[in-house]
C-alpha cells in the first residue's frame, strides 16, 4: 500500500484497494437497486465519501470488502426505507418481468426467477455467499445479523431453492 | 442441482445483469471526493458565517454603551426665545371666569361652632 494512496481520514484504506473492489462494490450496489445504474452509481459514490470523511472508519477487523459491503448495505437500507412500504405495494402489484432479469433464457433465467423468489434476506444471503464469494460469518455481517440468523436464512434458502429447482 | 452448479449459474446471471453497467472507478471516486470538497466548502462557509456572527454579537456586547446626545441651552438664547403667561391672563379675558366673582360655598365644617375657623 504506498501512503500517497492511504486516504486521509481512513488509515487502513487505501484507493487502490478501494479500485481493486470496485466492481463486486458497484455489482452489490446494482443488486440493491433492482440494477438501475444511475442510483447504483450515486450510491457507491456515498459510500466512497463516508470513506473518504471517515464517517464510515475501517479499523481492519474484517476484509475491506465486507465492510464496503456493509456500508451500500446501509446507506440503501438508510435511501430505501421511507420508500419501503411504498416499494413493498408496488412490488406486490408489479408483474415479475418487471424485476431485473439476465437475457438469457433457460437455466440460468430459471435459476435467477427462484432466487428472486426468495424472501429478501435469504435471497441476499444466496448472492453474498455465492455470487460475491463470502462466507457466511462475511455475509452475516455485512446485513447486521449474527452468523447464526446468517447461518439460518442461508439454510432456508438453499432448502427453498432445491425445492424450486428440483420440482420444475 | 450441486451447489457449484447453482454458483456458478447465479454468478453468470449476475455477470450477465452487470455487463456495461459498472460505473469506471476513477469517475466514481473523483465524483465523491468532488462532493466530498462541496460539502466541506459548504460547511466551511456556513460555520464562517456563525463565527462571524458570534464575533460581531461579542463586539457588540463590548462595546461602550453611546454617550446621551446632550445639548446644552445658552439661558441668554432661553430667556430671549422664550416667553411666559399666567393662565389667568388667558382664561380671564377668554372665559370670563373670574374667581373673585365666584367664591365657593364653604361646607358646614369650616363654619364657626363658637370657636375660631383654623
Amino acid at each position: 500500500m504506498r501512503d500517497r494512496d492511504v486516504l486521509d481520514n481512513n488509515p487502513h484504506v487505501s484507493r487502490s484497494a478501494l479500485e481493486a473492489i470496485h466492481g463486486q462494490v458497484f455489482g452489490w450496489a446494482l443488486s440493491r437497486c433492482n440494477y438501475e445504474q444511475a442510483v447504483a452509481e450515486d450510491l457507491v459514490q456515498q459510500a466512497y465519501m463516508e470513506l473518504l470523511t471517515g464517517k464510515a472508519r475501517f479499523d481492519g477487523g474484517s476484509s475491506l470488502e465486507t465492510f464496503v459491503f456493509a456500508v451500500v448495505q446501509n446507506l440503501a437500507r438508510g435511501r430505501f426505507r421511507r420508500q419501503a412500504t411504498r416499494m413493498r405495494l408496488v412490488h406486490k402489484a408489479m408483474p415479475e418481468d418487471d424485476v431485473a432479469h439476465p437475457d438469457e433464457p433457460g437455466e440460468v433465467d430459471r435459476v435467477w426467477r427462484a432466487v428472486q423468489q426468495l424472501p429478501p434476506r435469504q435471497r441476499d444471503i444466496v448472492e453474498l455467499v455465492f455470487c460475491r464469494e463470502l462466507t457466511i460469518a462475511e455475509a452475516s455481517r455485512v446485513m447486521g445479523v449474527s452468523t447464526g440468523t446468517g447461518r439460518v436464512h442461508y439454510d432456508r434458502a438453499k432448502k427453498t431453492l432445491k425445492e424450486k429447482l428440483g420440482d420444475d | 442441482m450441486t451447489e457449484n452448479e447453482l454458483a456458478n449459474t447465479l454468478r453468470r446471471a449476475q455477470a450477465r445483469l452487470e455487463d456495461g453497467r459498472v460505473a469506471p472507478f476513477e469517475e466514481v471516486f473523483s465524483a465523491a471526493a468532488a462532493r466530498v470538497r462541496q460539502r466541506q466548502l459548504r460547511q466551511r462557509v456556513a460555520g464562517g458565517a456563525v463565527a462571524a456572527a458570534v464575533v460581531a454579537a461579542v463586539v457588540v456586547s463590548l462595546l461602550p454603551p453611546a454617550e446621551p446626545d446632550w445639548r446644552f441651552v445658552d439661558p441668554e438664547t432661553f430667556a430671549s426665545d422664550t416667553s411666559w403667561a399666567a393662565p389667568s391672563d388667558v382664561l380671564l379675558p377668554e372665559r370670563r371666569f373670574d374667581i373673585y366673582d365666584e367664591i365657593p360655598v364653604l361646607i358646614e365644617s369650616t363654619e364657626s361652632d363658637g370657636g375660631a375657623l383654623l
